[in-house]
C-alpha cells in the first residue's frame, strides 16, 4: 500500500496529521534530528505522539538523523530502547555507524536512510541495505528513470519527497551554513547542539539564499547571483509515482504552522485517493488540483520567505563563545 | 610511508606537467566535482594512465580519486576509472560515495580505499563500518573537530588524513550555476570554473567552482602542526585541485619544511612562510571546524597575520 508520510513538529501537528489522512508520521527526537529543537519532541511528548498516532491507526517514525558525535552513540541506543519499547514503528537515520549499531540491537526495527544520507545511486542503496536499512529517502534530484531502475533492481522501499526543498547542493553534503556561523550549546538534557549545522541537528541559516555577488578576483562579474534553493510541491509526477509503485510519499515541513501542514496532508490524501479510485482507462485531470495547490503554495512561500530573512539575520549575529 | 605523508590534488595532466611536486609524497589524481572539468583525469583514461606513470616516476604514490556524488549514469565511467587505476598500478583510490566504496571492495579487494571528506565520517562506529568495507584511512567530514577526529581514529583503528591547507570543500551540487551566466563572459565551460571566482556578500566569501563550493578563506594549519603531530596525525593534504601550479609547489614546500622541523623537535615557523602564504591567499585564512568553532574563523597566535593575508 502506498503510504503518505507526514511531518510533525509538535503534538498538535501529530493530531492534525492523523486527522488529515496521513498513513504515517515522523517526529524528531529533541536534539537528534535535522531541525532546530523548537520543532522536535521531548521523550515524554514522543511517547504521547506514538499513542496519538497508533490510536488513529497511523505509524510513527522517530527521526534520529543527526550526524552525531561518537561519544553520543551510547545515549542514542538508550533512547532507542525507550522508543522501541513504546512502540515506535521505525527510525530515520543518517550515520552509518549509528545505523549499524541500532540494527544490531533492534534487528526487527524498520530503519530508514534519511535524506541526509544522500543516497544518489543504486550501489549506494545496496550499501545501506547491507547495513540494515530497508527504506531509503530518495534524493531530490532523482529522475523518474532512475527511480524505475531502483524499483526494479533493489529489494528496498523508496520514499519520495513530494514537499521539500531542492537545495543548490546535495543535502547532507553541504556545510556552507556552519562555515559562516556555528554556535555550540548544550540543551537541558545535556545534548550538544550545533546551531548552524543542519547535518549535526542544528538549524540551517540558508546562507545559500543570500543575494550573492560574483567576483573574478577583485572584479565584479555579476551583481546578483541566486543559488537555486526551491521549495517544491510534486503534482504532475504524482500519478507516475503511484503507477511506478513507490512505497511512500513524504511531506517535509515540521517548521510550518499546524494548519498549513494539515492542509498539505489533506491535499495529498485526497489527490492520492482520487487517482487510485478512478478507472484505469480514464484520464486524470490535474487542473483542479493545480488550482487548489496554488493557494497552499502561496501561504508556504510567504512563511518560508519570512523564515529565511530571520535565519539570514541570525547568521550575522556574533557567536558567544563557550568557556 | 616515511615519517609523514604530505599529499595534494591535481585535476588534469596539464596541471601535473606544470607542477613541481618535489614537496610531496603522494598525489590524488582527478576532479571530484565535475565530469566536464577540462580533461578531468576521471574522464580521460589515457591521461589517467600517463598521470599515474608520471607520478610514480617521480617516486611518489599515485592515488586516484572518484566523484563526490556520482549518479547512476556516472557509475560506468567510475568503473572504467577504477579498472584503469588498478591496471596502471595506482597505490589507492579515494572514495566519497559509499556505493563506490562497495564497488571497490567487491571488485578490487587489493586496492586500498581512502575514504574522502564527502563520505561523511562523523563517528568511530561509522569509520569502523567503512573499515570493514576495505577503508584503510579516512578524511573526516570537514565539520568535525580535531578532538572528534582523534576519537574516531583511535576507535576505528585507522588513520585520519587531514587537510592542512587550501580551500575547504563546503558543498557539492549536480548543477553548475555558472552555465546560466557564461554567455555574458569571454570564458566558457570547461575553463570557466578555473578562474578565481568568489561569491561575496558583505564580509562573507566563498569560492565557487560551479558544481562545488569551497571556503573563501584558505584553511591554514601551519602554526598548529605541532598539535597535529603530537596527536599522532601523520597524513596531511594540501587541497589544490583549483589552484595554480605555483600555489601547489610553494605551499607544499612551506608545509614540508615545517613538518620536518616539527618532527625534529623544532616548532618554530619560518616567518617567510607567512609572506608566501599571504601571496597565495585571496580573502584570508581560517581553521575550518578543527577547533569546534565557526568554519571561517582563525584561531591561534597568527590571527592578525591571517586577517592581513
Amino acid at each position: 500500500m502506498l503510504e503518505l508520510l507526514a511531518p510533525a513538529g509538535n503534538l498538535e501537528m501529530v493530531k492534525a496529521a492523523v486527522d488529515s489522512g496521513a498513513n504515517a508520521i515522523y517526529v524528531g527526537a529533541r536534539g537528534w534530528s535535522r531541525r532546530r529543537d523548537a520543532y522536535e519532541l521531548s521523550d515524554e511528548q514522543l511517547h504521547d505522539a506514538i499513542g496519538i498516532a497508533h490510536a488513529g491507526g497511523v505509524k510513527l517514525r522517530v527521526a534520529v538523523n543527526t550526524n552525531m558525535q561518537s561519544c553520543e552513540l551510547p545515549t542514542l541506543l538508550q533512547k532507542m530502547e525507550k522508543f522501541v519499547a513504546w512502540g515506535a514503528d521505525g527510525a530515520i537515520m543518517t550515520d552509518v555507524g549509528a545505523i549499524a549499531q541500532v540494527h544490531r540491537r533492534f534487528p526487527h526495527l524498520v530503519l530508514h536512510a534519511s535524506i541526509g544520507a544522500n543516497i544518489v545511486n543504486n550501489q549506494d542503496v545496496a550499501f545501506y541495505r547491507s547495513i540494515g536499512v530497508s527504506q531509503v529517502v530518495a534524493d531530490t534530484k532523482l529522475t523518474l528513470r532512475e527511480l524505475a531502475s531502483r524499483q526494479a533492481g533493489l529489494d528496498v522501499g523508496i520514499e519520495i519527497l513530494i514537499h521539500a526543498n531542492n537545495c543548490y547542493t546535495y543535502l547532507g553534503k553541504c556545510w556552507m551554513s556552519p562555515y559562516h556561523r556555528l554556535e555550540r550549546t548544550t540543551d537541558d538534557f545535556g545534548k550538544d547542539l550545533f546551531r548552524g549545522s543542519p547535518n549535526r541537528g542544528g538549524l540551517d541559516y540558508r546562507v545559500c539564499l543570500e543575494d550573492w555577488e560574483l567576483y573574478d578576483g577583485s572584479a565584479l562579474l555579476e551583481p546578483h547571483i541566486a543559488l537555486k534553493n526551491d521549495a517544491f510541491f510534486y503534482l504532475d509526477d504524482i500519478p507516475a509515482l503511484i503507477d511506478l509503485g513507490v512505497h511512500c510519499l513524504k511531506i517535509q515541513g515540521r517548521e510550518y504552522p499546524v494548519p498549513l501542514v494539515a492542509s498539505i496532508v489533506r491535499f495529498y490524501r485526497e489527490l492520492i485517493d482520487a487517482y487510485q479510485a478512478k478507472p484505469a482507462e480514464e484520464a486524470f485531470d490535474l487542473a483542479p488540483w493545480r488550482l487548489r495547490l496554488e493557494a497552499i503554495r502561496a501561504e508556504r512561500d510567504s512563511r518560508r520567505s519570512n523564515m529565511t530573512l530571520v535565519l539570514l539575520n541570525e547568521a550575522r549575529q556574533p557567536v558567544p563563545h563557550r568557556a | 610511508m616515511g615519517a609523514f605523508e604530505l599529499n595534494t590534488t591535481l585535476s588534469n595532466l596539464r596541471d601535473l606537467r606544470q607542477s613541481d611536486l618535489s614537496a610531496y609524497d603522494a598525489v590524488y589524481l582527478g576532479n571530484i566535482y565535475c565530469r566536464l572539468f577540462e580533461d578531468n583525469f576521471l574522464e580521460r583514461m589515457d591521461h589517467l594512465k600517463e598521470g599515474i606513470a608520471r607520478v610514480k616516476e617521480q617516486g611518489l604514490r599515485a592515488y586516484v580519486t572518484s566523484y563526490a556524488a556520482p549518479r547512476n549514469d556516472a557509475l560506468p565511467k567510475v568503473q572504467i576509472a577504477l579498472e584503469t587505476a588498478a591496471a596502471a598500478g595506482a597505490d589507492g583510490v579515494e572514495v566519497h560515495n559509499l556505493g563506490v566504496l562497495r564497488m571497490v571492495h567487491e571488485q578490487f579487494p587489493a586496492m586500498p580505499s581512502h575514504v574522502g571528506g564527502f563520505a561523511n565520517v562523523y563517528t568511530d562506529a561509522g569509520a569502523q563500518v567503512l573499515k570493514e568495507y576495505g577503508a584503510v584511512r579516512f578524511t573526516p567530514n570537514y565539520e568535525i573537530s580535531l578532538e572528534e577526529v582523534e576519537g574516531i581514529a583511535r576507535g576505528a583503528g585507522i588513520p585520519a588524513e587531514l587537510q592542512v591547507h587550501g580551500k575547504m570543500p563546503l558543498g557539492v551540487s549536480d548543477y553548475c550555476f555558472l552555465l546560466e551566466y557564461e554567455q555574458h563572459w569571454p570564458e566558457k565551460c570547461p575553463v570557466l570554473c578555473q578562474k578565481q571566482l568568489f561569491l561575496k556578500q558583505g564580509d562573507w566569501a566563498m569560492r565557487s567552482v560551479g558544481k562545488g563550493v569551497l571556503s573563501g578563506r584558505d584553511l591554514c594549519m601551519l602554526e598548529h602542526l605541532p598539535t597535529l603531530v603530537e596527536a599522532g596525525h601523520r597524513i596531511f593534504r594540501i587541497e589544490a585541485a583549483y589552484e595554480t601550479p605555483a600555489y601547489r609547489g610553494q605551499i607544499g614546500q612551506v608545509y614540508r619544511d615545517a613538518l620536518e622541523r616539527v618532527l625534529g623537535g623544532d616548532a618554530t615557523v619560518d616567518e617567510r612562510a607567512w609572506a608566501l602564504i599571504g601571496e597565495h591567499t585571496a580573502v584570508g585564512l581560517c581553521n575550518g571546524f578543527y577547533f569546534g568553532r565557526t568554519g571561517s574563523e582563525y584561531v591561534g597566535k597568527r590571527v592578525e597575520a591571517a586577517a592581513a593575508c
